[in-house]
């Protein structure tokens, strides 16, 4: 098993399944725990939910780039799209008042919660995730 | 996405048959509009068999409770993985939403 991958794919979200499938499978060979390997799913495919819908405005014409790095201590996962990026701090937080029966929203949030260390670059186009195996 | 539903004492319990994410999202949207535009009162929803939700499945979930408070209806959840029930924390939508451990605690609460 390559510990590190880098492909590009579609603006496809069946694609994103498939993808996001592949990582899984390879941390579960790895003894990592069910509470980690759900996290890294959910974070994983919540950057590439929000690469493919906001950030290439689910253009199909459009490409996700997705870099991945596995050690036993850690994987690194980093998520590019074609968009105009965005900026992190004008996203509203949605667990406050009426933020809560909004319908989106939530992506970033669940990245920033699940995942140890979050960097956006390139405007926010750009994504870096790391989830570190033991607790920190 | 395959949903089963029954009717106990008027209270339609939905079971959820997997998980809702990006791709199953738009099914369990359509399912449940359906529910909400009979203005159903009581909806009960089982996620025993769900192991995964993704954010377009949390809104999914909100949208249901928005339709039903339109004409005064009561949305229940129960049997969330710990896992699962973690997102729904995480998001405070557990403030949100009234969620049972089982099913018996469910129906009685209505």
């Amino acid at each position: 098993m390559p510990g590190k991958m880098k492909i590009e794919i579609e603006n496809n979200s069946h694609l994103l399944k498939e993808v996001s499938n592949g990582l899984i499978s390879m941390l579960k060979g790895k003894n990592v725990s069910e509470e980690v390997i759900f996290d890294v799913h959910v974070g994983f495919e919540e950057a590439l939910r929000n690469a493919m819908i906001h950030g290439n405005g689910s253009n199909p014409g459009k490409k996700v780039k997705i870099e991945t790095e596995i050690t036993d201590e850690w994987v690194v996962i980093i998520v590019e799209d074609e968009g105009n990026g965005f900026d992190l701090a004008s996203l509203p937080d949605p667990t406050v008042g009426e933020n809560l029966l909004k319908e989106s929203g939530r992506g970033v949030y669940l990245i920033k919660h699940l995942m140890d260390e979050v960097r956006y670059e390139k405007n926010g186009r750009r994504v870096v995730m790391k989830k570190h195996f033991s607790k920190l | 996405m395959q949903i089963c539903m029954e009717d106990k004492d008027g209270i339609v319990v939905c079971r959820l048959r997997s998980d809702v994410d990006i791709n199953s999202s738009p099914d369990v949207r359509n399912y449940f509009e359906r529910l909400t535009r009979d203005k159903k009162e009581k909806i009960l929803i089982d996620f025993k068999d769900v192991d995964y939700v993704d954010s377009s499945g949390l809104a999914t979930f909100v949208e249901i409770f928005k339709n039903m408070r339109t004409y005064g209806g009561k949305l229940k959840l129960m049997n969330l993985s710990n896992k699962v029930r973690g997102l729904f924390e995480i998001t405070k939508l557990d403030k949100l939403f009234e969620i049972a451990a089982q099913e018996a605690d469910a129906l009685s609460s209505f």
